[in-house]
């Protein structure tokens, strides 16, 4: 049974496609809250993400070659993160602000150009070119493999992927916390629910757009290093290439729901990946090809059938 | 009064554009999946704008030869915009470049053809573009058609003892058609196609890709762009020793692979390229000059970058100006017999001859570069092993 059916499916698909689904989750994590409080598309995100991965990049590169200690890329997503918010608040001060007032279609625009300005400066600083953030290959954990052989059931897990799906547990948790029993997180909330009520009841609604700058950028760039970690490269378009996923997981988990999109996020993630299993016969069900395409249908029979996603979230 | 002042500005324009220099765009793929294997080629082409600049330029009166670099991205989108800037911004007279097939295909359909402006792509392979035009003579390339790479890659594994092997391809012009050509002739040699998929590039896994393909065969041909989707294809086989032998060609060729992989993770790992064969005077001649100027002469596809700058000079000046209309047919002419030898870099030689209406016969630095009906050159091939942790070549016979 586990070597017909269990051994390929978990390994190759289950395992790789939670993966992804972690990752989708931290970025739409950050979509959601900046569409739900902002009221706009940030296209941005992508890019803000890939931005914060690079400044981990490079401040691990930096102390290798000041100190010689090589360092977990986790550790050098902390400093990463503190530039990459920084970042976004400046682009929020200078950039999104002036569009408060405007119609929205306005500042998603100025997003979109933000978006192309932010990967060309980044390509102008590090250049065009791949940059390799881990070397080498990652083999499965050979402890856990040798354990779960001898029980008949082998798993082919890399380390790499205990800590993704290990840390995006971490942080759902904190964000969780923040969110249900903080001041900061309950404002929050309600400026997502309603921004008129919200501010007649007293809340500082500057200070709630710039605290959902700071948890949308900390947890963009997790995203990104996660990514980074999986993918073992860096280059300019990485955060890019997540960004359709990622709003096809906040739009299924509803607009404005933080856990709706770590929920949308592994949905999307694993139907990627499980669409190619041959689920009948031995022909992957639909053509590895078209993946993308499963998260962008997801996407749009989501807003036809039910616009407000699984978590009732906002509609437009 | 008005219409003296309109004849002054017009010809002032024309002055400033036409009698100071020549423009020829360049829309190379700087960014995107690939900038590695184009850095080197873009200097191959400033070589080559640099030569006949230093040689006294173009015409009797030594215009400047001015090469306009444009972003084509490798993508089919981006290489319309920036061939369309060339066009109605710059005014450019001809375009070398763009370096993808996908691109090519898309620019020239859309914008160089209708424009009547000549594309001379550096090292766009796929057969399609043999067969994309329809009346008109405008794109030429000066690398060989990946009809005969295909059967060069279907050879090689052949060779190599591989009688049934699985093909995973990226969903562009270019990886799609070498995959059906190399497909095609590897059957008709007997071997066995055991999968051919084709997956969606820039994605951040493909461990499914790898298990459906791993399952049906020990040996894999990957046809991808090394930056898009390429590494992370063979990344996620090495991680679960999913092949033996890795297959492949042009779009993977790149020290990137070595450097992100690991070379001791490369041993079963054999790529083919366009190569030059190095022991004619043309390729000793460009290479003497590129070693001069720090250009890699033998990196994939750079001598057929410099070719083509070169070719477009030959051709402007045997037209006579820098009007869109005469090149094509002064490109066939500088390409093929009749005329006398040129050798790369021997612009000064060259513009004598023209000078005093004689013929000359371009010798490319990467092989003959005689266009045939269709715009096409013939080629040769070289396959690339690790050894040592580099990429080490050999050109097949």
């Amino acid at each position: 049974m586990w070597m017909d059916f269990g051994f390929e499916f978990v390994n190759f698909y289950l395992v790789p496609g939670l993966v992804l689904g972690c990752i989708y989750a931290l970025g739409a994590v950050g979509i959601t809250l900046t569409f739900g409080i902002l009221r706009f598309a940030n296209f941005a995100h992508g890019e803000l993400m890939m931005t914060g991965t690079y400044l981990a990049w490079t401040f691990g590169a930096v102390v290798l070659a000041t100190t010689g200690v090589v360092l977990h890329p986790l550790i050098t997503a902390i400093p990463a993160m503190a530039g990459a918010v920084v970042l976004a608040l400046l682009i929020d001060r200078y950039f999104y602000k002036p569009f408060r007032d405007a119609p929205t279609i306005m500042v998603v625009i100025a997003s979109f150009g933000m978006m192309l300005i932010v990967r060309s400066a980044v390509q102008v600083i590090w250049g065009p070119n791949q940059i390799a953030f881990v070397r080498g290959i990652d083999k499965p954990n050979a402890a856990v493999r040798e354990f779960t052989q001898s029980i008949d059931m082998m798993l082919l897990i890399p380390n790499k992927h205990f800590w993704i799906i290990g840390g995006t547990i971490v942080i759902v948790l904190l964000l969780h916390y923040l969110l249900e029993h903080t001041r900061i997180g309950k404002a929050m909330r309600a400026v997502s629910d309603s921004p008129d009520l919200a501010r007649v009841t007293g809340i500082n609604v500057e200070v709630v757009v710039r605290a959902t700058w700071i948890v949308g950028g900390m947890s963009a760039v997790m995203a990104g290093v996660f990514l980074a970690m999986d993918t073992q490269t860096l280059e300019t378009t990485m955060g890019f290439r997540m960004l359709l996923p990622m709003f096809a997981a906040a739009i299924l988990g509803g607009i404005g729901r933080p856990f709706g999109a770590v929920f949308g996020g592994l949905v999307i993630g694993l139907a990627e990946e499980l669409v190619a299993y041959p689920w009948i016969g031995t022909e992957p069900l639909i053509s590895p090809g078209y993946k993308t395409g499963v998260a962008f249908a997801i996407m749009v029979v989501m807003l036809i059938v039910r616009p407000s996603g699984i978590f009732k979230g906002r509609t437009f | 009064m008005r219409n003296t002042l309109l004849a002054t500005a017009a010809s002032l324009a024309f002055a400033s554009t036409a009698y100071a220099q020549v423009s020829v765009g360049n829309p190379m793929a700087m960014t995107g999946p690939i900038p590695d294997l184009v850095a080197p080629m873009a200097a191959a082409v400033d070589l080559a704008a640099q030569h006949v600049n230093e040689q006294g330029g173009l015409f009797a009166d030594g215009q400047a030869y001015e090469i306009i670099r444009a972003d084509s991205a490798c993508d089919p989108v981006a290489a319309v915009d920036a061939v369309t800037k060339l066009i109605n911004v710059n005014g450019v007279s001809a375009l070398i470049g763009p370096v993808c097939s996908g691109a090519t295909i898309a620019q020239a359909e859309s914008v160089s053809i209708p424009a009547g402006v000549v594309t001379l792509s550096v090292s766009a392979s796929s057969p399609a573009i043999s067969t994309m035009e329809d009346g008109t003579d405008l794109v030429f390339r000066t690398a060989a058609s990946d009809a005969y790479q295909g059967v060069a890659l279907a050879e090689l594994t052949m060779a190599k003892g591989i009688k049934d092997i699985a093909v995973s391809y990226a969903n562009d012009d270019y990886n799609a058609a070498l995959a059906a050509t190399f497909a095609k002739e590897f059957e008709a040699m007997g071997g066995t196609i055991t999968a051919n998929e084709a997956h969606e590039p820039n994605k951040a896994s493909y461990r499914a890709e790898v298990a459906t393909l791993g399952s049906t065969s020990d040996n894999l041909a990957l046809f991808a762009y090394y930056g898009s989707g390429g590494i992370t294809i063979m990344r996620n086989a090495l991680e679960t020793a999913a092949f033996e032998t890795y297959i492949g060609a042009d779009g993977m060729l790149s020290d990137e692979v070595i450097d992100q992989l690991g070379a001791e993770n490369l041993g079963g790992a054999t790529f083919t390229t366009s190569a030059s064969d190095d022991t004619t005077a043309s390729f000793a001649a460009w290479k003497a000059a590129a070693d001069a100027a720090g250009v890699p002469a033998s990196d994939p596809f750079v001598p057929n970058a410099y070719d083509a700058a070169f070719m477009m000079a030959l051709a402007i000046e045997k037209a006579g100006s820098g009007d869109r209309d005469g090149i094509a047919a002064a490109l066939r002419s500088i390409a093929n017999e009749p005329g006398e030898h040129i050798l790369p870099g021997e612009w000064a030689k060259a513009k004598e001859i023209l000078a005093g209406g004689g013929d000359i016969h371009y010798m490319g630095a990467a092989g003959p570069q005689d266009f045939d009906a269709n715009g096409d050159v013939a080629g040769f091939f070289s396959k690339s092993e690790v050894v040592d942790g580099a990429w080490m070549a050999e050109i097949i016979k």
